[in-house]
């Protein structure tokens, strides 16, 4: 009883630890919700950012001969958009997303490493101002986002004679820097992601039973693992190119041009997986529970992940049909892009049969999933036609490209992140954000990436080069790209409606209690938000819907079921 | 009467009680106190992810500035990946 009361009496003159207060909390902790919580506001932040990008490249080309930005930071802006976008945005928010939700929904208490995964996280932070900070250098990257060599050399071999100044100042070496050091928190967490979903499933849940979105960040991590190392080496190349007297990528002196692009692409077609997997996994856990169904074809959607991870290693080439590739390897490329369409629509149809015949309920993370569905459809066929090498070579560099790409990554992934937000904010606050400003969010968006995106198409197919600068008011281009720039301001009103909802839900938001959707996985099967150690028991898992068993007993899948 | 026979024993054996379940959980995982789980299980703290991180950045930075914040910052690197090791969990 003595020492007791010593024990306590120490405790209470003890100064609090700089690892108690509130900042020394988040800056050294190691949990993977609170990182998760770190990654998807960081890279909310850069998604900002990168709006803000868009929203001057959308201003500069509203009216032809447009004058608001100069034709050098015009250049540096569109490919900080994109950069950001990419390496800032998506790749951060999905793997916050994985860290948050994954651990809870494979009953683990936290990832594998949890140090290496707040070293991830302090990368992507410090790497996005570095890479932000050139602005303030006045010498941000300017070559668009995969920095094509030899144009991003320092001064020779991107002319034809002599020597020419090809892309002077730190421009560059931001970005390679940038990436090298994205690359290596990408390596961490991808080598988390496959140590905790492999060895810390909890016990009953087999890959058979694995939910979905767990899959899917399983199959887009292998693929990180594969696939950064070959922009790393591209990066590391252009570095000793630029600064130490190689030639990597100049032809002049025996080397290949095509080189990057093949190292770049290697890694970027996989790339344009990597940011679109977690969204498919995210949206095949919310269409059942708000269709109050069991996800159809569970093991198609699984696989087709699985066979869209290995084929996605095999298309690059398709950004490379108007460099002059040999017949076979046109044919050759054209045919495996074709084929990764496959397993894309077996997801679809799996989809669409799980709404099929569902007690659907439209919340807004339901809307999300829907509108998700529909815009990657449009992105897929476009995606596919740009497949037909003779098309190709008519719209190649052109805004119909632009257009594919934004219908996938804006309509495809940034709705199945809007989703992901909708769906799980209460377990991560406790709060449900406010329906009727979901709704508003949602139908704006969706109205102003169509307004946005599908001119574009035209745009494209018209001839209008992407990365123009600006353009003469004689080519029948101004009313299509007024059109996309009010659609742009339209998208940014939709960001704004959201940023209100989710101020107004931290403030005074209705409290959700622990399971608002009636929902099917663990990570619903303890508190909102959880505590540090996620599950008091570790719970057994006997089917794929392991919390739906539990509230519903008599039931169970797994007293019906197979798996 | 043979068939009748096999599939009752059939059902029998597929027909799992949730008592029976609840037998075959490992014993490590009866019910803990969410108190004492917080206090065995409160994930540990560590200050050295955000300082190789950062020694991270000073010595790109370095790349980009001058050479001495870069060798600043190899030093820093060096400095968080013993101290990484050394902490104890």
């Amino acid at each position: 009883m003595a020492t007791r009361t010593i024990t306590e009496g120490i405790s209470v003159a003890r100064r609090r630890r700089f690892s108690e207060t509130y900042i020394g909390e988040w800056l050294m902790t190691t949990d993977h919700k609170k990182l998760g919580i770190m990654y998807i506001v960081t890279a909310f932040f850069f998604f900002l950012v990168g709006g803000v990008d868009a929203l001057l490249i959308r201003t500069q080309l509203a009216v032809p001969n447009g004058k608001v930005l100069t034709p050098e930071i015009y250049d540096q802006i569109f490919t900080m958009h994109g950069t950001t976008m990419i390496f800032l945005f998506v790749m951060p928010m999905l793997t916050g997303f994985g860290n948050y939700v994954v651990p809870l929904m494979i009953g683990a208490r936290d990832m594998a490493f949890p140090r290496m995964n707040a070293f991830g996280f302090w990368v992507v932070l410090f790497g996005g101002l570095f890479l932000t900070s050139s602005f303030l250098f006045g010498a941000a990257p300017n070559a668009g986002w995969f920095s094509y060599a030899p144009l991003t050399e320092l001064n020779t071999g991107c002319g034809t004679s002599g020597v020419v100044v090809c892309t002077p100042g730190l421009n560059m070496d931001f970005w390679a820097l940038g990436i090298l050091m994205l690359g290596i928190s990408s390596i961490a967490s991808a080598l988390n992601f496959v140590v905790t979903i492999l060895r810390l499933r909890a016990p009953g849940m087999t890959v058979n039973r694995m939910p979905l979105f767990t899959w899917m960040t399983l199959i887009t991590n292998f693929l990180l693992l594969f696939a950064i190392p070959s922009v790393t080496a591209a990066s590391i190349l252009l570095l000793l190119d630029r600064h130490l007297g190689t030639h990597f990528f100049q032809a002049g002196f025996g080397g290949d041009p095509l080189l990057w692009q093949h190292l770049f692409w290697s890694f970027g077609h996989p790339e344009v997986y990597i940011l679109i997997l977690p969204a498919f996994g995210m949206i095949s856990e919310i269409l059942p529970v708000f269709s109050r169904k069991p996800i159809f074809g569970y093991t198609f959607i699984a696989w087709s992940g699985v066979a869209i991870g290995f084929l996605s290693f095999t298309v690059w080439a398709h950004h490379m049909f108007a460099v002059g590739l040999p017949l076979v390897a046109q044919a050759f490329f054209a045919t495996s892009t074709t084929l990764i369409a496959i397993p894309t629509a077996v997801k679809i149809f799996n989809w669409v049969a799980t709404v099929t015949g569902g007690k659907i309920s439209f919340r807004p993370a339901m809307l999300f999933a829907l509108g998700f569905v529909a815009m990657f459809l449009i992105g897929g066929l476009n995606g596919a036609a740009l497949a037909v090498v003779p098309f190709d070579y008519q719209v190649t560099d052109t805004y119909f490209v632009v257009s594919h790409l934004h219908y996938v990554l804006f309509g495809g992934t940034v709705f199945g992140v809007f989703a992901g937000i909708y769906y799980w904010f209460p377990k991560m606050t406790g709060k449900l954000l406010n329906d009727r400003l979901g709704q508003l969010q949602f139908w704006l968006m969706l109205i102003g990436v169509n307004l946005t995106f599908f001119p574009m198409h035209i745009l494209g197919i018209l001839g209008m080069p992407r990365r123009i600068y600006t353009y003469p008011g004689n080519l029948g281009w101004n009313e299509l790209n007024l059109l996309a720039t009010i659609g742009a301001f339209i998208i940014a009103a939709a960001i704004l409606v959201f940023l209100w909802n989710f101020v107004i839900t931290l403030r005074s938001g209705q409290p959700s209690g622990t399971d608002p959707w009636d929902a099917f996985t663990l990570e619903w099967d303890t508190d909102s938000p959880p505590k540090p150690y996620n599950f008091p028991v570790i719970p057994i898992v006997r089917s794929r819907r392991p919390f739906y068993d539990k509230k519903n007993p008599e039931i169970a899948d797994w007293k019906t079921a197979t798996h | 009467m043979v068939a009748l026979y096999q599939r009752t024993v059939l059902e029998k054996s597929k027909t799992v009680t949730e008592e029976q379940e609840q037998r075959k959980q490992p014993s490590n995982q009866r019910k803990i106190s969410k108190e004492a789980m917080e206090y065995a299980i409160d994930p540990k703290r560590s200050y050295w992810p955000f300082a190789l991180a950062i020694a991270l950045f000073i010595t790109l930075l370095g790349v980009i500035v001058h050479p001495v914040i870069f060798w600043i910052g190899v030093a820093l690197i060096a400095a968080a990946i013993i101290g990484w090791g050394l902490e104890r969990r």
